[in-house]
């Protein structure tokens, strides 16, 4: 192993990288623009399986409430468990997947003085913590509407559940393994095809220098997209053009370390860069790359956690959402961005392990099929 | 500078090498010994298994039967191919890359790369006006001129050009000739495939191909002599061996 080759095939998909432009933006812009799209379209259903907690700490004054919402929840087909006292344990030992949290002090015949009912939601899937919030306002509100007042907590990340922030996550994760394997099937497929694979073969460069130095000159331009994205989605710059105040981000707030996210795209990026190479074997064209989406991408898109969570799946598809790379990487950024845990928790440990034991499995696939004799 | 080879005097051997692709013999049992210092013209239609033969050579594909040796050292070797160089058909350049970043990243795989030598290298095939020209805007003879710089830049000992001079222009093809030359006056081996007849005159010595074998060997004179005819061409097809469709 020779860490000059290696360098030297980074660099060199480096240079190459500088001089294609449009590759560039749809590595860069692409993802920004969409994710700006999305914001703005979420920021603007059905109700998914519900265990309903309810924590009354102001006894006898709000059993005109709990009724009212055991009545509702029945009628909506929505299970009742017993939480205890704690709303937010309820929550996050998975007990409850919303907790209707009835404080001490709650005075509903004085609605001027009294503490407001809060509904607790973990925050993690906002589509589904809508859909909820909205069934339980209805329900509480719609009986004794001058009475009550209502707030709305997430557990994790803050205050009101905005589906953008657990999207970010998602679409980080997405965006990164995407473009990375869709650029590195077409570069890899060019050498193959453009005669530049047969004279890199003619020279002492060893199979694992080719997809060392490949994963790391598309790694950089994975770790650079994945920082503009960060960027973009974290962080907010507001501005003043001629009285018009304009603001770019979308400032999603961020729990954990985004270092800890950069680690998790870039082993995702390392499998994505190796089974494009792999992949590559089976295209003779650029199109045929691109044929390539419905298999590997589309499937991971619809399974892999972007839109629902692996456990509202149906059953049977959720051991195929367990062998995508994608579903590990969701799991892991949300894990980091929203509930803001680190490298001690032994859920971001296992997401990471499996990141890396699919980027090990797809370099050793991948460089299989650079074999010598490429006929 | 040239390394003790296995076989005394030979840089390349071949011990009835061959190669088959399903029931294609593209390469049916050659056995040869090229001497150092000296320019072979590998000659023959399309098909013949100049590029394959080439190929086993430069430990590209395996035989399927037979032995491949280039300096003393059985092929596939990936260490050997240090000193070797090689000139594919297709140019094999990165188009986004400037001359000199092709050239850089080649020269790169074998060793750290000497700017003066690769300078020089330039000069050469006439590029140095070039160098940070992106390799898509390059013309043609060009980009083929780039090819053969990208093929010289670690300074092999034996050279395998496949075709090096399609689609370059009369004049240029003096200069490749005269630089092939030069090369061998330097003790080095180079063995280039050609199907154009008007070359075999500035080998050393030439290989007839066809249909996977050496149908004859020697220097042009010696070939025409040999099957008494005026050209290459004329002997070509009356030394096709019995049989040979064509």
């Amino acid at each position: 192993m020779s860490g000059r080759r290696v360098l030297a095939l980074a660099r060199r998909i480096a240079e190459q990288f500088r001089r294609d432009r449009p590759s560039l933006a749809l590595l860069i812009v692409a993802p920004v623009v969409m994710l700006a799209l999305l914001g703005w379209v979420l920021r603007g259903s059905e109700l998914p399986p519900t265990r309903l907690g309810i924590v009354n700490m102001a006894g006898l004054a709000a059993a005109q409430v709990r009724q009212a919402v055991e009545a509702g929840a029945a009628s909506a087909g929505i299970t009742i468990v017993d939480v205890g006292g704690d709303a937010d344990a309820a929550i996050r030992e998975g007990l409850a997947d919303i907790v209707v949290l009835i404080p001490s002090g709650f005075a509903p015949t004085s609605p001027g003085s009294s503490p407001p009912i809060e509904i607790v939601v973990p925050g993690i899937s906002p589509g589904d913590d809508a859909a909820r919030v909205v069934q339980l306002q209805r329900m509480v509100a719609g009986l004794t509407p001058s009475a009550v007042t209502v707030a709305v907590r997430a557990v994790y990340g803050t205050g009101t559940p905005d589906a953008l922030n657990s999207f970010a996550p998602a679409l980080i994760g997405f965006f990164g393994f995407f473009f990375v394997f869709i650029l590195t099937g077409i570069s890899f497929l060019r050498e193959r095809i453009g005669g530049t694979l047969e004279r890199l073969l003619a020279t002492p460069i060893s199979r694992g220098e080719i997809v060392l130095g490949y994963s790391m000159g598309f790694t950089l331009f994975a770790a650079l997209q994945v920082t503009i994205i960060l960027l973009f989605a974290l962080s907010t710059f507001s501005f003043e053009i001629a009285g018009v105040r304009v603001a770019i981000g979308l400032g999603i707030p961020c729990a954990g370390a985004p270092f800890l996210a950069f680690l998790v795209v870039v082993l995702l990026a390392v499998g994505a860069v190796n089974l494009g190479i792999f992949l590559s074997t089976f295209a003779r064209t650029e199109l045929q790359i691109l044929q390539f989406i419905p298999i590997v991408i589309t499937p991971q898109a619809l399974l892999a956690g972007v839109f629902w969570s692996i456990e509202s799946l149906p059953e049977a598809l959720q051991p195929l959402a367990r062998l995508m790379p994608l579903t590990y990487a969701i799991e892991g950024l949300r894990n980091v961005l929203i509930k803001g845990v680190g490298l001690e928790s032994r859920a971001l440990q296992v997401e990471l392990l499996v990141l890396a034991g699919f980027a090990v499995f797809f370099v050793a696939i991948a460089s299989r099929t650079i074999r010598r004799e490429v006929a | 500078m040239e390394p003790a080879a296995a076989a005394p005097g030979a840089a390349i051997e071949t011990r009835d090498v061959a190669k088959v692709f399903g029931p294609v013999h593209a390469v049916d049992g050659v056995t040869l010994a090229l001497e150092p210092g000296r320019v072979y013209g590998l000659l023959g239609p399309n098909g013949s298994g100049k590029t394959t033969l080439i190929r086993l050579l430069m430990g590209l594909a395996r035989p399927t039967s037979g032995e491949a040796h280039v300096l003393g050292v059985r092929m596939p070797s990936r260490e050997n191919l240090a000193r070797i160089g090689y000139m594919t058909q297709a140019d094999g350049v990165y188009a986004e890359l400037s001359v000199w970043e092709n050239l850089r990243f080649f020269a790169t795989l074998y060793g750290p790369p000497d700017e003066a030598a690769l300078n020089e290298t330039l000069r050469l095939v006439e590029l140095g006006e070039r160098r940070n020209t992106p390799a898509f805007e390059l013309s043609g003879g060009m980009r083929r001129r780039l090819s053969l710089a990208c093929a010289l830049a670690h300074r092999p000992t034996v050279m395998f050009l496949d075709e090096p001079t399609v689609g370059v222009d009369p004049a240029l093809r003096v200069q490749f000739w005269d630089h092939f030359r030069r090369l061998a006056a330097q003790g080095n081996t180079l063995l280039v495939s050609s199907h154009v007849m008007d070359e075999a005159d500035r080998c050393d010595e030439l290989l007839l191909m066809r249909a996977g074998r050496i149908i004859a060997r020697g220097t042009s004179a010696d070939i025409r002599r040999e099957a008494g005819t005026e050209d290459l061409e004329g002997a070509f097809l009356k030394l096709a061996p019995a049989g040979e469709p064509q």
